[in-house]
């Protein structure tokens, strides 16, 4: 019995796709497209029904001494409306803080699921996720600046940065276009996508890696075996501090994207 | 030294903190990129499609001094302010 085990676990090594593809749970079709419901999208739906019932409870009633639960809720919306909002896009910002705040929140739950034990895979190190964040705070910073300045003036703008001879715009309007229209939502997608996947595969490796090596018949192996594991638990922490950073990241990026689109001053 | 570090760290505003020179950092590093990408690429598909071998080097080179044009553009006069 312990034999099999050792084997079912060796054989998982190296890591590698197949590690990011779980058989869907429940499968259906609407108008021909086929959607998969799998582990995934589950934990997603946990992370967004927690940090749902987080601020529900935060404001339920609201007291002029917040309790502990609006105490905590209330710091964390401050820390991104102050920290965040204020310092990036100014007073202007204030009014995207709720955004920004769910957006950091969601990001975090997302990503910290890959050392949660159980979990232990994050829903953002499938790239459709990412995607999906970039595209709305895409459409939400381009949308800004269209109702700011009129559609005209916002890619006017954009494409046309003022104060350079004429004669240079074939050469920049088109990496001006590719800079802001295309760069930065790939990036914003790609940058987090990118560390979670490189995360969950990095500690793939070393926590089978010593799985295998354990597993082994040669006994300097199976010694070995304990540095892989306690790298696994030092990359960890590691990686717990990536995912918290990533979605510092994202997120002040979409801030400071919003505020280039308020501004506007090339 | 300090030419290229005060530049990106020059606050034009008193309210913005690292925040905002980290993600001036990443809008420069994009504009670079961008910046060889496209016109690297158009020399790419100017190889490609006359047979030629000069397009991309040209176009690389042009796209890097595009970018930095605009990299200076926008963020150098920040520290005369």
């Amino acid at each position: 019995m312990e034999k099999a085990v050792r084997v079912s676990l060796a054989a998982e090594f190296p890591p590698g796709l197949k590690d990011f593809d779980y058989a869907p749970l429940a499968d259906f079709h609407v108008f021909g497209v086929e959607f998969a419901i799998t582990k995934l999208t589950l934990l997603t739906w946990i992370a967004i029904a927690g940090i749902s019932i987080f601020f529900l409870l935060a404001v339920r009633k609201p007291q002029l001494v917040p309790g502990r639960m609006q105490w905590m809720g209330e710091s964390a919306y401050g820390f991104i409306r102050d920290g965040m909002a204020r310092q990036v896009i100014g007073e202007a910002g204030v009014r995207f803080a709720p955004y920004l705040t769910t957006l950091f929140l969601f990001i975090v739950a997302n990503n910290i699921y890959g050392v949660i034990p159980l979990a232990q895979i994050s829903p953002t190190a499938k790239i459709s996720l990412p995607v999906a964040l970039a595209l709305i705070s895409f459409v939400l910073f381009n949308w800004i600046g269209i109702r700011q300045h009129g559609a005209a003036t916002y890619f006017r703008n954009i494409l046309f940065p003022p104060g350079v001879p004429i004669w240079l715009y074939p050469l920049l309007t088109p990496i001006e276009f590719f800079s802001t229209l295309v760069v930065r939502p790939v990036t914003l997608a790609v940058r987090l996508f990118a560390n979670m996947f490189a995360g969950h595969l990095l500690l793939l490796v070393f926590i089978l890696g010593g799985a295998t090596l354990l597993a082994s018949d040669n006994f300097l192996f199976k010694g070995f075996s304990f540095f892989s594991f306690l790298l696994a638990i030092v990359l960890s922490l590691f990686e717990f501090a990536v995912q918290l950073v990533q979605a510092y990241v994202f997120t002040i990026l979409t801030a400071s994207y919003l505020q280039g689109a308020l501004a506007q001053q090339h | 030294m300090c030419d290229i570090v005060c530049l990106a760290m020059a606050d034009d505003q008193s309210n913005r903190g690292p925040e905002w020179g980290m993600s001036t950092g990443w809008a420069i590093v994009g504009t670079l990129i961008s910046g060889m990408l496209v016109w690297g690429g158009i020399g790419w598909l100017i190889d490609w499609w006359f047979n030629v071998s000069f397009g991309l080097p040209i176009g690389l080179v042009l796209g890097a001094a595009g970018a930095i044009f605009l990299v200076v553009k926008r963020y150098a006069n920040l520290s005369s302010e």
